[in-house]
């Protein structure tokens, strides 16, 4: 029997505030996070500015900041976010239930070089005269004296989603995956699998990341992947915009607590929603490019569309992935199409990116858990920086301003690099 | 009552079996190859030849000779080499050669109904994408980069596609392509753990309903100057330099810690169904699956995640040939896995550490490991551990040295764990018509 899943706590670190009443009040009112970044000199970059986490402090978090000061930010990031969370679920306390039917599925990015280290123990082993290769073995030599072994330890993958099963007592199944943008919402999905077939009754799941890095930057600029309106970064990030030249690259995390819907009835604890579907397919096509028709992204919300036992016209809001790039806003917009048929025109469609930036691994995730808001709310956030539309983009995307719309079952979809599609479904709870 | 996902033998829709095989070891390619080095006992850490070594604490490693990824690559996939670091290159090859082994192609599979779970991790970046930038952007006093010319002048040095060489869902993302493979694709990467999930959802995925076919692998590649000065800062590694092919030492008295390998391991992973429908030749049933997290390396919290994977397979202790372990030769490590498989088998199971013979091969060990397994059942021998010679009170089990042994039983275990408790264990079992 498969059994129903529902979401009973959120926690969210993100550059619109780092709980989820903040993060929302944000989205309704339109605020923009986006501006110079400040996490290094970055003002000569093609990109000059991100969406930062300002002001985080993860001592307000958790009460032995001290134990986790090696590690990066993806780690912070996701504990005070898991904190959050379980807080809210009335799970903090390790004596409640049982804790080996609790786990952990993480989204999460990787750790990052240590920039000024790396450049110097390069300079210091390249050859004098000329672009000849480094040499490795003084690269070696230097590199143990100036790097520092307990952050490099703490950069490794696996780190993250340990120190949350550590930190709040999660002896479950414990998973962390990266599929780039589409990671903490493969996370969840295969954690809703994990509860639905009685692997775990508890499953904290989501993603966290940080790129805002030097060289997180300049591989994205490499790629040209990032917006480079410079003069204007407050409307940089404007999916679905004709003039949209790129994502606006932001950070942090978000993690929510699934739980098996008679498990959560026990304890009373308080349902947010009901987490009723999950689409995840490949596109097979290129490492970053979206196939044009979207043919990957139509199984994935089809999928999960199916899954829920619902159709197309039963979802009353679509949470796009809307990364402002030119491939993925008309390709989402093509796919929608394709599902929705006719009705694609009457559903509303925003992207909370236009607001936050991508946070990559963690976009999905706080997307999805600002979707549950809004269906409980019965109101949608906006699509900011909505000015000038573009002819393959005919969709309604909630242009600017935030809309009173009641529904019961929303979409949020997530695409990541390399052709991963995950859609993910949540309906508000009915007995 | 605790569910648990327990396997239904009566529908072969469900029951998962392992059709293709593909490894790149240190001791030898390709199924066969490689099975001959594992009965043999041939040693596969050696002192470092791939760069110079003579600075690091600890010299030596598994690592793969004499490998071309374009000889081996697929012809019309040979230009995106470019895109690929030694990591990538190792897992597209294994999941090619799992691919050939298993006899299928692109298109023998309906594309949606296969998918691909890869373990991995990020690649450490080629020294030569960033040396002609870091050169340019040093400050004059050679300690700090100077972020101005860095982001005017030096970043236009990086290669245009550095990132893509080193993504860790790369090796899957090429293998969707290669295959056109539109089911679901996914990338673990809890470090040595990694492998273990990706099999366990692999079965998952097959199980309800979501792809036929799973291709799941692993591979990993750290024989690299920043990730060797990394791991040297930070992980238990042998300190043997003078006798590498007996540096690692599972479970033995002296044993002083391990040293790291690459490669990579895959396998194609079939609903019963649709391998016997097509045919296939099968090395060995995929039975279960369990995580769960050991805090503290008590060894209390690994002996549950083994019980929650035989009580899911629906066996006992008893029916268990080998466990087959990590392994590390890590003082900590060890003692940590032997009182796991103390708690739940007492003295009576061997236990096989096969990483002895290849090192570490982390995002790629778990399932590395597996396939020594899955040989044993298929061939029905067990290889002897190589250098353990001097048991350790503090690891209270048998480890299976010497002689390669008869299996006896039908089913293995095997596990891996992370240094912070993360556990894995997968149940597979000999193939019988």
């Amino acid at each position: 029997m498969r059994r129903r899943v529902v979401i009973t706590g959120m926690g969210v670190v993100t550059p619109l505030g780092c709980t989820v009443d903040d993060l929302f009040t944000s989205q309704i009112e339109g605020r923009t996070a986006v501006g110079p970044i400040t996490r290094f000199d970055a003002r000569t970059f093609p990109t000059t500015f991100a969406s930062e986490v300002v002001g985080f402090d993860l001592g307000r978090f958790v009460r032995d900041a001290d134990h986790y000061k090696h590690c990066g930010l993806n780690t912070h990031f996701a504990l005070a976010a898991g904190k959050a969370a379980m807080e809210d679920a009335g799970l903090l306390d390790p004596a409640k239930g049982d804790r080996t039917r609790m786990g952990v599925y993480l989204g999460s990015g990787e750790g990052s070089d240590e920039f000024p280290a790396l450049v110097r123990g390069l300079a210091h082993a390249s050859p004098k005269e000329g672009n000849g290769p480094v040499d490795s073995g003084e690269f070696i030599r230097v590199m143990l004296e100036w790097m520092d072994g307990p952050r490099e330890g703490e950069q490794e993958m696996y780190t993250p989603a340990g120190h949350l099963a550590e930190t709040f007592a999660l002896d479950g199944p414990n998973q962390a995956c990266q599929t780039a943008c589409a990671a903490s919402s493969q996370a969840i999905g295969e954690a809703l699998d994990m509860i639905r077939w009685g692997d775990a009754d508890v499953m904290v799941a989501g993603g966290s990341h940080s790129m805002i890095h030097p060289l997180g930057v300049s591989g994205f600029n490499r790629l040209t992947a990032l917006s480079q309106r410079n003069e204007s970064p407050r409307t940089a990030s404007r999916p679905f915009d004709l003039n949209r030249d790129g994502f606006v690259i932001g950070e942090g995390a978000g993690l929510i607590v699934l739980e098996e819907l008679e498990h959560a009835k026990k304890r009373g604890a308080n349902i947010y929603a009901e987490l009723t579907g999950y689409g995840t397919t490949a596109d097979a096509y290129r490492m970053t490019d979206p196939h044009p028709e979207g043919r990957g992204a139509i199984r994935a919300i089809a999928e999960a569309i199916a899954d829920a036992g619902l159709k197309p016209t039963d979802i009353g809001y679509i949470n796009a992935h809307g990364t402002s790039t030119q491939a993925n806003d008309s390709t989402e917009t093509a796919a929608i199409k394709s599902v929705f048929g006719e009705g694609a025109k009457k559903v509303p469609i925003s992207s909370s990116k236009s607001m936050l930036g991508h946070l990559i691994a963690a976009a999905g995730v706080v997307e999805l858990v600002i979707s549950i808001v809004a269906m409980r709310k019965g109101v949608v956030p906006p699509t900011i920086n909505y000015e000038t539309p573009d002819p393959v983009c005919d969709l309604d995307y909630v242009p600017n301003v935030a809309r009173e719309v009641r529904f019961r079952h929303v979409l949020s979809n997530s695409f990541g690099f390399g052709g991963q599609n995950i859609a993910l479904v949540a309906s508000l709870f009915q007995k | 009552m605790r569910q648990h996902r327990v396997t239904d033998t009566t529908t072969n829709s469900r029951r998962t079996v392992l059709t293709g095989f593909g490894v790149i070891n240190p001791i030898g390619t390709g199924p066969d190859a490689f099975w001959q080095a594992l009965l043999a006992g041939t040693p596969g850490v050696h002192t470092i030849t791939q760069l110079n070594p003579q600075h690091l604490p600890s010299r030596m490693a598994g690592e793969v000779r004499n490998f071309s990824a374009k000889s081996l690559i697929e012809k019309s996939y040979r230009r995106t080499l470019n895109a690929m670091a030694r990591t990538v290159e190792f897992g597209v090859i294994g999941c090619q050669f799992a691919m050939q082994d298993a006899g299928l192609t692109k298109g023998s599979v309906p594309s949606e109904r296969i998918g691909v779970e890869f373990a991995s991790v990020m690649g450490a970046t080629e020294l030569d994408d960033l040396g002609p930038a870091s050169k340019h952007s040093i400050q004059k006093n050679g300690v700090e980069p100077d972020m101005a010319i860095w982001g005017r002048e030096g970043l236009s040095q990086v290669p245009p596609l550095w990132m893509l060489k080193y993504l860790p869902n790369m090796p899957a993302c090429h293998a969707t392509i290669l295959y056109d493979m539109k089911g679901p694709s996914n990338t673990q990467i809890p470090g040595d753990t990694a492998g273990g999930v990706a099999m366990g959802e692999a079965v998952r995925i097959i199980r309800r309903g979501a792809a036929d076919v799973m291709l799941v692998g692993g591979s990993e590649a750290k024989i690299h100057p920043l990730s060797l000065s990394r791991f040297n800062l930070f992980a238990s590694f042998s300190k043997r330099n003078d006798n590498p092919e007996r540096a690692i030492r599972p479970f033995d008295r002296d044993r002083d810690g391990t040293a790291p390998g690459e490669g990579a391991a895959a396998f194609t992973l079939e609903s019963l169904d649709h391998a016997l429908a097509r045919k296939a030749k099968i090395y060995a049933e995929v039975v279960s699956s369990a995580s769960g997290v050991d805090r503290g390396l008590s060894g209390t919290g690994m002996a549950r995640v083994i019980r929650n994977a035989l009580a899911a397979a629906g066996i006992q202790p008893t029916d268990v040939d080998h466990v087959n372990v990590h392994g590390l030769g890590t003082v900590r490590g060890d003692a940590f896995e032997a009182r796991a498989i103390a708690e739940v088998f007492g003295k009576s199971v061997p236990v096989y550490a096969p990483l002895a013979q290849f090192g570490n091969l982390g995002a790629a060990s778990g399932l590395m490991e597996m396939a020594c397994s899955v040989l044993a059942l298929k061939h029905g021998l067990l290889p002897g551990t190589l250098n353990h010679t001097n048991p350790d009170p503090a690891c209270p089990i048998t480890v299976h040295t010497g002689a390669p042994r008869p299996v006896t039983k039908p089913y293995a275990v095997k596990m891996s764990y992370t240094e912070l408790g993360q556990s894995s264990v997968v149940v597979i079992r000999r193939w019988s018509e």
